[in-house]
């Protein structure tokens, strides 16, 4: 997957090796923003009202 | 395809899912607790701004108490109205009143049961706060004891509580920890009254641990802070 991901990089190995840790940045950006928000709220830690809201 | 490929993206996607999972943890534990605080200081500026500018519109002449106090708004619903300090927490502890006990809500402050009494009136004002992620307001929870004092602000009085109860345990749906005169608090006529309400055991989400606290004093801002935070 990941050997794949390399091989279809444009460039030689530096500007690879650039875009590969843009490309984890903008992945752990994505998480942390939009998929991490939306399921942390799914964890029990929300649960602090005797009324269940 | 190869063993060899099948066996090698297999290994990758467990790794990949190990690190999500890492990260998540990150997130929970650290993440939460960042925009937290960066959420509740700017609820904090928000209220001592409306506070700074309501006073400006009628500054607080100290030789006329009283005058025209303008009629309390509504609470509205996602928005601070307060703020709270809780001496055995920490000296400097001091969390945000907001609106409702929505999850988004809770992620900001503390939240009021928007069904209860108004700060310092007659009935119960109720207040939910997380005891862990987002800041951990209500982390130090348990050590909360008959006696402590809970002094909240709403720009222009402030309110001392004093603690009746040691942390009650109890289930989720126990709505009646909330009424006007709580159950199992030890009440028995109205009052004014302050319920704190948090999850329990720390980390899940099987009970909740409530204390009880009535209005002890009130003085006016302009009276200086209450002696519950003076050092």
């Amino acid at each position: 997957m990941y050997g794949f991901i390399w091989r279809h990089l444009p460039g030689n190995a530096w500007i690879k090796a650039l875009l590969s840790i843009v490309l984890a940045l903008a992945a752990v950006y994505v998480l942390f923003q939009y998929v991490f928000p939306w399921a942390e709220p799914l964890l029990p830690f929300n649960d602090v009202t005797v009324d269940n809201q | 395809m190869s063993v060899r490929v099948v066996v090698r993206t297999f290994s990758e996607l467990c790794l990949t899912v190990g690190t999500v999972i890492v990260l998540f943890v990150v997130y929970v534990l650290f993440w939460t607790g960042v925009k937290a605080d960066t959420a509740m200081d700017d609820q904090i500026a928000q209220l001592r701004g409306q506070w700074a500018r309501g006073s400006a519109a009628g500054p607080g002449e100290p030789g006329s108490p009283g005058t025209a106090r303008r009629k309390p708004a509504a609470y509205r619903d996602g928005r601070p109205f307060a703020v709270m300090y809780i001496p055995r927490l920490g000296f400097t502890w001091n969390k945000p009143v907001l609106e409702g006990t929505r999850t988004k809500t809770l992620t900001k402050g503390l939240g009021h049961y928007a069904r209860t009494a108004r700060l310092g009136e007659r009935g119960n004002f109720a207040v939910a706060g997380h005891r862990r992620t987002y800041g951990d307001p209500f982390k130090d929870f348990p050590r909360l004891r008959p006696g402590d004092r809970v002094v909240l602000t709403d720009g222009t009085t402030w309110f001392t509580y004093r603690i009746d109860t040691r942390p009650y345990r109890t289930l989720p749906g126990d709505t009646a920890v909330v009424a006007p005169v709580p159950r199992r608090s030890g009440y028995t006529r109205e009052g004014r009254y302050l319920t704190l309400t948090t999850c329990e055991p720390e980390w899940g989400h099987s009970h909740r641990l409530i204390v009880w606290a009535h209005l002890d004093e009130t003085q006016p801002v302009e009276a200086g802070k209450p002696e519950a935070l003076r050092r």
